[in-house]
């Protein structure tokens, strides 16, 4: 340990040429409402709809702000504001606001709101049912108003136009706090929606200690389920993943532990994993783990009990990979930085994710957001928002 | 929350205000936050030449991190010939709330640096290539500067047993 750490400190000072500090900056003045806004809140999502067209939700400023294209992200319309009341929106490290289109056109935002206290936040929600000409004014999704952790919120559409949310929530700490009594992590909850976001179902819980600050992935079954990845916290302290369900029925079911690095820690990895599934109904994933000699971005499929086909993703310094799959084609897509520019990296299987190509699909030498795939008529694209290329889709061969 | 819409510049007033409410409770000064840039690393060590330190990196959104900063005062009272140095990772647009957090613990004997580069990436490969960002991220290192690393919070009693450690080799 000592030594490659050694290793890599030399390394990291023969590569780095002191670069110029960027000088520290105030949001300004017309950004009123935005107290934890930051320029570099690259946060970004898309999706396609039913007609075709490709939409995109960023922030701008105190708004989440959706944008589409007809010619796969070469040009951008001009933003439209979702929320027209300015407020705090979450768009950095492994918070972004998402989108989803609904089976007839609707199109539907969450974003998380920060609240005052560190590490509180609400679940918000916008719909437009009018193809993006205009958004409903936002709604918090749980019914529970704690000023507390509801975070990290996850979006999809399921087989019959189901609407559904899950979040980070540590309503449950909160409340072991209050009785001393210990309780490890967060909880995982869930909502839906069967009357495309005009009401939701409730606060549900599907699975507690899950870690604090990670994406969850969820993933929508052909049966009308969905199913969910997480990073969770196993006794001890262990920050592998679990898989859980949530059945057609919008019943949770428990959780099966996922990932087996073991890497037992106490620590923020603010690195949430991805979950694609195959026309084999076979379930790709990608995560991130610190474990001692396992340290890196790491793909494979999840079968109860174990991993089958794992491989590392990329180098040391992978980061924040994202994962597709159509049919037997299976891409993951990930950033790494090589000591001077950000590069966009992907590999691509046509065997399920027995044998892989790698690709190089770009590089920044900015800040960057996480790379998100999109599929497309048996394709694959990649949204990378980029401060040098906003909103740049990057096509796989 | 209440619905009163308080205007921005109010807000900053009031954050402000807080801030220098809670430095004024914890009995502190004001810590100077040095802006971290990719050749901070290189100037810290230079100025720590000989000398074994204690490099942390922490944020406000970490919970752990947190935690852990009620430790890093204790030890460099009890270890004052071992140099800490904090780096707050948050975006310059959390720097108030970095401030006041800091300002809650006794931390006058630390050296406090502030990322200064919206380029986190270019950052962290400036400290270590193989850094994930995930936090706390601490690197102990005794006088010949070879590094020890931990990511997570951390294990008092190696602390302490490595401290001690460093007694008389080059700490003074």
């Amino acid at each position: 340990m000592v030594n490659r750490t050694a290793i890599g400190w030399i390394a990291a000072l023969a590569a780095v040429a002191a670069a110029p500090a960027v000088a520290q900056h105030s949001d300004g003045d017309h950004q009123p409402s935005a107290a934890k806004a930051s320029r570099h809140a690259l946060g970004a999502s898309a999706a396609f709809d039913a007609a075709g067209t490709l939409w995109a939700v960023h922030k701008e400023g105190a708004h989440a702000v959706v944008r589409h294209s007809t010619d796969l992200g070469r040009t951008w319309s001009a933003p439209l504001r979702v929320n027209s009341e300015p407020e705090p929106v979450a768009a950095d490290g492994d918070a972004r606001p998402k989108l989803a289109a609904g089976l007839r056109g609707e199109l539907y935002v969450t974003w998380t709101r920060p609240l005052s206290k560190p590490y509180t936040g609400e679940i918000r929600f916008s719909r437009s049912l009018d193809g993006g000409k205009s958004f409903s004014p936002p709604v918090t999704v749980h019914r529970d108003r704690q000023e507390i952790t509801h975070r990290f919120d996850a979006l999809a559409v399921g087989r019959g136009g189901r609407v559904f949310i899950a979040w980070i929530d540590k309503r449950d700490l909160e409340a072991a706090k209050a009785a001393g009594a210990e309780y490890r992590g967060a909880a995982v909850y869930y909502t839906f929606s069967d009357d495309q976001g005009a009401s939701f179902n409730g606060d549900r819980k599907l699975a507690d200690h899950s870690c604090e600050c990670c994406r969850i992935a969820v993933l929508p079954e052909a049966d009308g389920g969905f199913l969910l990845l997480w990073r969770h916290v196993f006794p001890p302290n262990v920050r592998d993943h679990a898989l859980g369900r949530v059945d057609a029925e919008g019943r949770g079911g428990g959780p099966r532990r996922a990932t087996f690095d073991e890497w037992a820690v106490d620590a923020c990895p603010h690195h949430g994993p991805s979950l694609a599934a195959d026309a084999g109904g076979r379930l790709h994933a990608v995560w991130f783990t610190q474990a001692p000699g396992r340290e890196g971005v790491y793909y494979g499929r999840l079968r109860a009990g174990g991993i089958e086909g794992g491989r590392r993703v990329g180098g040391d310094a992978a980061a924040h990979a994202d994962v597709a799959a159509q049919g037997e084609r299976v891409a993951v897509a990930w950033k790494e930085f090589d000591g001077e520019r950000t590069r966009l990296r992907a590999m691509l299987s046509e065997n399920g994710g027995d044998d892989w190509s790698n690709l190089e699909l770009g590089a920044t030498a900015g800040p960057s957001d996480q790379p998100r795939l999109l599929t497309r008529d048996g394709g694959f694209l990649v949204l990378w928002n980029t401060e040098e290329r906003p909103l740049e889709v990057v096509s796989l061969p | 929350m209440t619905c009163v819409r308080v205007p921005a510049a109010w807000k900053r007033v009031l954050r402000g205000g807080i801030a220098v409410l809670l430095l004024a409770a914890a009995g502190a000064v004001a810590a100077e936050l040095k802006p971290f840039d990719s050749g901070s690393v290189n100037a810290i060590r230079a100025a720590q030449a000989g000398k074994p330190f204690v490099l942390a990196f922490w944020s406000v959104h970490c919970p752990p991190c947190r935690e852990e900063l009620a430790h890093w005062g204790h030890w460099q009272g009890r270890h004052p010939g071992v140099r800490f140095v904090l780096v707050t990772t948050d975006d310059p647009a959390d720097r108030e709330l970095a401030s006041a957090v800091l300002a809650q613990h006794d931390l006058n004997r630390v050296e406090i640096w502030a990322f200064a580069d919206p380029y986190q990436e270019r950052l962290r490969w400036s400290v270590d290539p193989k850094w994930g960002g995930e936090l706390p991220r601490t690197y102990f290192f005794d006088a010949g500067h070879r590094p020890v690393v931990r990511s997570g919070r951390l294990d008092g009693v190696w602390v302490e047993t490595w401290l001690a450690g460093q007694e008389g080799a080059g700490a003074r």
